[in-house]
């Protein structure tokens, strides 16, 4: 078969294209096309890219690494020492009772104090918010306190990075209004009795 | 030269396609099951052996080396006889083939549901079944190379060519991937470590999809593509370019799995390169495809067998053209850790693998059974809800991907996360992953109706075991190239050094990238503060191996803003040298853990929330998709271990002073007493010696020691 390959030109009937002699396996046949112009060009282009991407980033180190990039994004931001906590004067605060800022309060509650405190305060990985108890003092401003600075060795962690001085306001006023509250299985009080 | 006669083996082929259908539907099933815990976590059933993170295993390796693998041996015993004109090598071997390949599926099954795993991804068989699967694999290419050997015809054809890259390629990534030294039988640690061990998992992880997903279905492609539309192959020369390009390039991608990882710049841009450089090389086999099918495109709307073909064969062009996308660095701070990856993977899945499989098998079942497929309408039907199915499947989760990825990386004007809870980006996904489990359900539904018709297509035929069919014996041809005889067409008519060519090209690329990483210290710098688990912390990280916590938690946080203000500093090549297997996750259903035991920290939990949340995930909050796992509260530790692993892992070359393991139970005693302590100090009655003591042991060990090194911790400064 292979003997007479290049005298006769065999061609497919429905394209025209020229069909490669002694290519046939189990009846199927190759056509003699050439690479297609575009996808050559593709290839072409995806090499030369990855040349470049190489040079700049690997060898003449123009396009930064990501350690590079973080700085400069921490920088956009406008990020770059550990955050200090705001000191608080614990007697001076005064709890926020306005409905608009109890609900705000509430809403962050609900994501984030909740997992530890659960829903209504009763308490369950941290003490019960509702009982006449405290570990970290009872005045509204130590309320803002505990959050802002936490307490880590306790568990409680400073929400002072996730919260900021306004929230942290509105969650402790929302915080002062679950005292006496009587949500269902509260946690045995901890801490020193609010006089 | 005289005609011989023999006969085709189909009997091999039925085995393959009945074990093909079988495993497809357990496998998905399994995956409808795990789409379903997304919404309703109570399915979890509380019990170890059908939790997310122990099933999911089970669903991506049933899809690949169950439903894919046998399909790929079906294929691949059908076509490799008619394209030797040659009968199996041998009868018993491909037997062997057969049932060893069923055993190793079942054994997974078990394993996997009973917490064994290496806990690295699409390689979680422990090491026996990883002997196993090498020597069936071994089995099955000897089979292969012996059919060739004995073959009728002078050239191997295109097809063949894929089949033994294929052979060839999965054997060393296996073999490599999985050096483990064992702990028992059941358990063994990886020999690699970190960064180490996250490259050699990615370059193996990224080269199965590479090597078991894509190259054996190329040459099933370019055997049944041709055969059901009856028309010449469009390019011989095309074959020869794409096939070297893909096998050749494809090695070096793996890294793109690692972007924005611990892993060194240099081997980060390399996976980045060769992705891009893989459009081409994989769009040559879908562009070989579809122009061959010019002049016949009257009979695509005719035949289900070339509409399944169009679409498996689009659905990869598309996914080699995403794929590449998402290893730009650019899209892969949006789509790696999220959805996005699970639907580019299901694109892949359904689409390519699961459409040509069906084409596979509504092309050689009637002929085996010498009549016609029993209905079109129904092959139709199929391949519409099939094709809905995978709309209903990927769409939402590419919408659900950009979401969450918004999600995580949006700050309020006063530089705080607006989103700081993780779950509350989980919770906004709901109504996708309910849309994600329709699609997966209509594409069971079309599979169901596919075997419904292949199952009355063989009532009504009638089984040839035996094809006979008949060709001149091989002439005797010289060694040496003939005069006007193309480098490669020489080379399609000496099969071993075609194998030796290939193992070259596919050798070269991970050499290049592993090597250096063992050879330069630079790659990884150490960090003097990062210190080898305690006895307690090494027996709970292997409990967080064994529940496959890295299916839902990644361990790697990533250069970004969004990230270390979540999390806490972000990850160093460093603080890993100690962890076999590394568990850095590929997918973040949950939050990262890596900075979980940072006192100072965000993610910082107490003891006895870890425990509440072990128990109930929900009480705590019940949008949680979080499974219960409280069997870690009642089952007991098993300490006559600790020895063992300490000195395994002492023989990995991780310093615990010498005689350690003697005493290391003691120390394990004395620590888990101190969390026992603190528990009961909460309110919380435990016995030490439970295996949730030494999970909390290691959560509250993640991240400390790289924060005990002094890394800047960058923080916002709240207005």
């Amino acid at each position: 078969m292979e003997m007479n390959e290049h005298k006769t030109v065999e061609k497919d009937e429905l394209t025209g294209d020229k069909l490669l002699s002694g290519h046939e396996y189990d009846n199927i046949r190759e056509l003699d096309n050439n690479l297609p112009k575009w996808w050559v060009w593709l290839f072409i282009i995806t090499i030369v890219w990855s040349v470049v991407y190489i040079f700049a980033y690997d060898v003449f180190k123009i396009a930064p690494y990501q350690q590079d990039e973080y700085k400069n994004e921490m920088a956009a931001a406008g990020v770059l020492s550990p955050g200090q906590p705001a000191p608080v004067d614990a007697s001076t605060l005064v709890a926020l009772t306005d409905q608009a800022s109890l609900d705000a309060g509430k809403e962050i509650w609900l994501k984030q104090c909740k997992v530890c405190h659960l829903d209504g305060g009763q308490g369950l990985v941290g003490p019960n918010l509702t009982d006449n108890f405290s570990i970290h003092g009872c005045a509204y401003g130590d309320v803002v306190n505990i959050i802002t600075n936490g307490a880590p060795e306790k568990g409680m962690i400073s929400w002072k990075t996730q919260l900021t001085g306004d929230q942290i306001k509105k969650v402790a006023s929302f915080v002062m209004t679950l005292k006496g509250t009587t949500p269902p299985n509260p946690k045995a009080p901890q801490g020193e009795p609010c006089k | 030269m005289e005609n011989q006669t023999f006969y085709y083996d189909n009997k091999i082929v039925k085995n393959f396609a009945y074990a093909t259908l079988f495993w497809g539907v357990v496998g998905m099933v399994v995956g409808l099951l795990l789409a379903l815990q997304f919404i309703w976590p109570a399915l979890t059933f509380g019990i170890p052996y059908t939790t997310f993170g122990r099933i999911r295993p089970i669903h991506t390796n049933a899809v690949i080396f169950a439903f894919v693998g046998n399909g790929m041996f079906t294929g691949i015993y059908y076509s490799l006889q008619r394209l030797c004109k040659a009968r199996m090598f041998n009868d018993l071997l491909s037997k062997i083939n057969f049932w060893g390949w069923q055993l190793i599926i079942v054994l997974a099954a078990v394993t996997f549901a009973c917490g064994m795993t290496t806990g690295k991804e699409y390689a979680e068989l422990e090491w026996p079944i990883d002997i196993l699967v090498a020597v069936i694999w071994l089995v099955f290419g000897a089979n292969m190379i012996g059919t060739i050997l004995k073959r009728r015809t002078q050239h191997i054809y295109v097809a063949i060519w894929f089949y033994l890259a294929t052979f060839v390629t999965i054997t060393v990534l296996h073999v490599t991937n999985s050096l483990a030294i064992p702990v028992n039988l059941f358990k063994s640690y990886p020999i690699y470590a970190g960064v180490q061990d996250a490259l050699v998992q990615w370059w193996y992880g990224h080269n199965a999809v590479a090597f078991f997903l894509t190259t054996p279905f190329l040459g099933l492609m370019y055997y049944f593509l041709p055969k059901a539309a009856n028309r010449p192959i469009y390019s011989y020369r095309l074959s020869i370019v794409h096939f070297w390009a893909l096998i050749f390039l494809y090695i070096w991608a793996g890294p793109h799995h690692l972007l924005y990882s611990a892993l060194p710049g240099w081997a980060q841009s390399l996976g980045v390169v060769f992705s891009v450089m893989l459009i081409a090389p994989s769009w040559g086999g879908m562009v070989n495809g579809l122009l061959t099918l010019r002049g016949a495109w009257d009979r695509v709307r005719e035949d289900p067998v070339l509409k399944f073909m169009v679409v498996a064969v689009t659905a990869y062009g598309m996914s080699t053209f995403e794929g590449p996308m998402m290893s730009t660095k650019t899209v892969n701070a949006i789509s790696h850790f999220t959805d996005w990856t699970v639907g580019h993977a299901h694109i892949g899945a359904l689409g390519w693998n699961g459409f040509l499989t069906f084409a596979v098998l509504y092309y050689l079942i009637p002929r085996m059974f010498q009549t016609q497929l029993y209905s079109r309408k129904i092959a139709n039907l199929h391949f519409w809800i099939g094709t809905l199915g995978i709309i209903f499947y990927a769409v939402p989760l590419y919408w659900g991907a950009i979401t969450q990825a918004s999600m995580w990386k949006e700050f309020t004007a006063d530089g705080f996360l607006k989103y700081p809870n993780f779950l509350e980006t989980v919770t906004q996904l709901k109504p996708m992953y309910a849309t994600r489990a329709i699609g997966g359900g209509l594409y069971i539904v079309g599979i169901v109706l596919g075997i419904y018709n292949l199952i009355l297509t063989v009532r009504a035929g009638k089984f040839l075991p035996e094809e006979a069919a008949s060709a001149p014996a091989l002439a005797k041809t010289q060694g040496k190239r003939g005069s006007g005889e193309g480098i490669h067409r020489w080379l399609e008519r000496r099969p071993v050094q075609f194998i030796l060519v290939a193992l070259v090209a596919i050798l070269i690329g991970g050499l290049i990238e592993i090597v250096p990483l063992y050879l330069v210290k630079t790659n990884i710098p150490t960090i003097a503060s990062v210190k080898p688990y305690t006895p307690l912390e090494l027996q709970g990280r292997d409990i967080y191996v064994r529940e496959g916590c890295y299916t839902c938690h990644s361990q790697q946080v990533r250069p970004f803003r969004s990230e270390t203000e979540r999390y806490g500093e972000y990850a160093k090549a460093g603080e890993y040298v100690y962890d076999h297997p590394f568990q850095w996750g590929s997918k973040r259903n949950g939050p990262d853990l890596s900075r979980e035991g940072v006192v100072n920290g965000r993610q910082y939990k107490p003891n006895s929330w870890h425990y509440n949340h072990m128990l109930n995930p929900q009480r705590l909050n019940e949008q949680s998709i979080m499974p219960v796992y409280k069997w870690l509260i009642t089952d007991d530790l098993d300490l006559s271990t600790t020895a063992k692993k300490i000195r395994v892992m002492q023989f990995l070359g991780v310093p615990y002073p010498a005689g350690y393991d003697k005493i290391a139970n003691d120390d394990l005693m004395i620590q888990a007493k101190g969390i026992a302590d603190d528990l009961k100090s909460q309110g919380i009655q435990v016995e030490p010696t439970k295996e949730i003591i030494a999970m909390i042991a290691y959560l509250q060990r993640l991240g400390k020691d790289v924060h005990a090194a002094g890394m800047p911790t960058a923080t916002i400064t709240g207005k």
